[in-house]
């Protein structure tokens, strides 16, 4: 029996619910080499922001217990190099581009939304509200740590673009579920979660912080079970889809992850896994119903019984993503 | 660059804390030049999660040897592991070191200057090699300046010997070879050869204050210099800008560049030393 796969976010069509997360895939060229780029669901690109930022001093990553810390500091072109250089080249793959972006103030994600406007060849574009590695001066502040801010941020971008509109968040927050409303509210297609956690490692010698910004984002297997909680959360509080971003990995054990975000996951195999196997999501989107997949999907995680019972009904198809099982519970697409 | 499953057919420790492996792999063997690396996945499990970047002692068409030293969680992992062990390998990455071009000019032969130190002596092995291999250069003209804090640390000693390239070992304990640095031949050696009509081609592998002398050292001199250069690194291939090393200011001010794929080999003018 055929299985479906596909999945909308926004206006946007991905014909499987894998997407690789920004920042773990640069603008795609370095990939190619390692499989068929269009087996992907949907590419998000590395954040750029109005002008090229060279990043932040080395060290930039250190790895820490089943995860990473980055510091990169959102090293990009700026957006007229990236229109230029970086997304034709992207139309190459034939699948969903996501560009996400990045700015200090409103005004300044509204010019960079409204100057990629002008352009062609990608499909969405994620608000990055959620970067903990650059510095912020003056009045200016992680966006994802408010909700006014983010339903400011969510609100001006949304009057600029027609075009499917997703909200990155992080999760250094206490209430995750007022984030992901506060996007909503303001005209959000989906919301992705999460990002980063600020964290820190000390090197023993120097006794300083390892990294140069001394502290990065957290990233990996490790960060999984506050993701997973994190998208819960989220689900009880909005309708939109969510896509969950946390310690995705081929290793068979992220069916949690997908169960919750009924829209995709994003950074499977790609992040982490990524660079711990030089693969990126190896979609190859095997439909596969055993009838333990079925089961496993219909027992839930823990929603409330509307929720599960929406859940029962809604159940597809399972499909085997590159060893890991994602089941998604879809409305009948 | 390809993905490949090597079998580990040699993992014998040749000092302490050090040891040499071999790792049939002859998709990526034979793609393999000096300078080059391969990062090796050590652990099935998330922990740990990284990849390792190795560079090799040597390459043929069919295995590629490494000497390492086990130091950390990947490095320990990699001594225990059995002969008949699979290992997955990415590579061969990086740009690897130019290798010497004709010059040209005639009289004197081309020198190639080798300074190594500690464990980024090996590659500066795998570059002799390829070097006496291709037949341009004649080993007498291929002169090594190895150094290191003591003899414990000295690599690849007896097979440079075996090479018969002109040998100069330092060690700072004075355990073997002449007491100091290694800069400090280095030194009289460049200095030497400052009118030669043959040209000197300088390459540098080992710790970064070694480095950053030997480039203060080729830069007062006007000789060019290679140098190796490591970072810690996530993906080994460009995509995440982790492994930046910050390159001397132009007009655009700081600018950085990925040691996995712009490098590991640099111009030492381009980089700005601290």
């Amino acid at each position: 029996m055929a299985v479906k796969l596909g999945v909308t976010i926004g206006k946007i069509r991905l014909k499987n619910p894998v997407l690789v997360a920004s920042g773990t895939f640069g603008y795609g060229k370095e990939f190619e080499t390692f499989f068929d780029l269009k087996k992907l669901g949907g590419i998000v690109t590395k954040t750029i922001t109005l002008k090229s930022r060279p990043g932040n001093p080395p060290p930039r990553i250190v790895e820490t217990p089943a995860g990473m810390l980055n510091a990169i500091g959102l090293a990009n072109p700026g957006v007229e190099a990236f229109i230029k250089d970086k997304l034709p080249p992207l139309a190459r793959f034939k699948v969903p581009v996501i560009v996400s972006i990045m700015g200090y103030s409103v005004d300044e994600l509204v010019r960079l939304s409204g100057r990629l406007e002008g352009a062609s060849g990608f499909d969405g574009i994620e608000l990055n509200l959620s970067c903990p590695n650059v510095a912020y001066h003056g009045p200016a502040r992680v966006f994802a740590h408010d909700a006014g801010l983010i339903a400011q941020a969510v609100k001006a971008v949304r009057k600029k673009t027609r075009r499917t509109l997703i909200a990155k968040l992080s999760p250094d927050v206490s209430d995750i579920g007022a984030m992901a409303k506060a996007a909503e509210d303001n005209g959000a297609d989906a919301v992705s979660l999460v990002n980063t956690f600020m964290g820190m490692k000390i090197d023993l010698k120097s006794r300083r912080p390892f990294l140069a910004n001394k502290t990065g984002g957290l990233s990996g297997p490790c960060i999984r079970p506050i993701a997973v909680r994190m998208v819960w959360q989220a689900r009880q509080r909005v309708r939109i889809p969510i896509i969950g971003i946390g310690g995705i990995s081929a290793s068979g054990s992220s069916v949690d992850a997908a169960l919750l975000s009924n829209a995709g996951i994003s950074g499977a195999t790609s992040g982490q896994t990524g660079f711990a196997q030089g693969t990126a999501a190896n979609a190859t989107a095997q439909a596969d119903q055993s009838p333990d997949a079925a089961k496993a999907a219909e027992t839930g995680t823990g929603d409330d019984p509307e929720e599960q019972n929406k859940k029962k009904k809604g159940i597809t198809l399972a499909a085997k993503v590159s060893r890991v099982t994602v089941l998604l519970p879809t409305k009948n697409n | 660059m390809p993905i490949e499953q090597g079998i580990l057919v040699e993992n014998t420790p040749v000092a302490p804390d050090y040891y040499r492996l071999r790792l049939h792999l002859p998709k990526i063997a034979r793609l393999c030049r000096p300078g080059q690396f391969v990062e090796l996945t050590l652990s099935q499990t998330h922990d740990p999660l990284l990849p390792r970047p190795f560079s090799f002692m040597a390459a043929d068409s069919r295995d590629i040897w490494i000497l390492y030293r086990a130091l950390g969680k990947g490095t320990g992992l990699l001594a225990k592991m059995r002969l008949d062990a699979k290992i997955r390998v990415l590579g061969p990455l990086g740009n690897g070191f130019a290798m010497p071009a004709a010059s040209g000019r005639g009289g004197a032969a081309d020198q190639m200057v080798l300074v190594g130190g500690g464990v980024g002596i090996p590659p500066l092995h795998h570059l002799a090699a390829a070097a006496i291999a291709s037949k341009k250069i004649a080993p007498k003209n291929i002169r090594v300046f190895l150094g290191s804090r003591s003899a414990a640390h000295l690599l690849c000693e007896k097979e440079f010997k075996k090479m018969s390239v002109s040998l100069t070992l330092v060690t700072e304990d004075g355990s073997k070879g002449s007491k100091g640095l290694v800069t400090q031949p280095l030194e009289r050696l460049l200095r030497a050869s400052a009118g030669a009509s043959g040209r000197l081609w300088v390459y540098a592998c080992g710790p970064v204050p070694m480095l950053s002398a030997v480039a203060a050292l080729c830069e007062k001199v006007g000789i060019a210099c290679q140098v190796s250069l490591e970072a810690m690194m996530a993906c080994g291939f460009g995509a995440c800008l982790g492994c930046a090393v910050e390159l001397k200011p132009q007009e655009e001010g700081l600018r950085y560049a990925t040691v996995c794929k712009d490098g590991p080999v640099f111009d030492s003018k381009d980089i700005l030393w601290r």
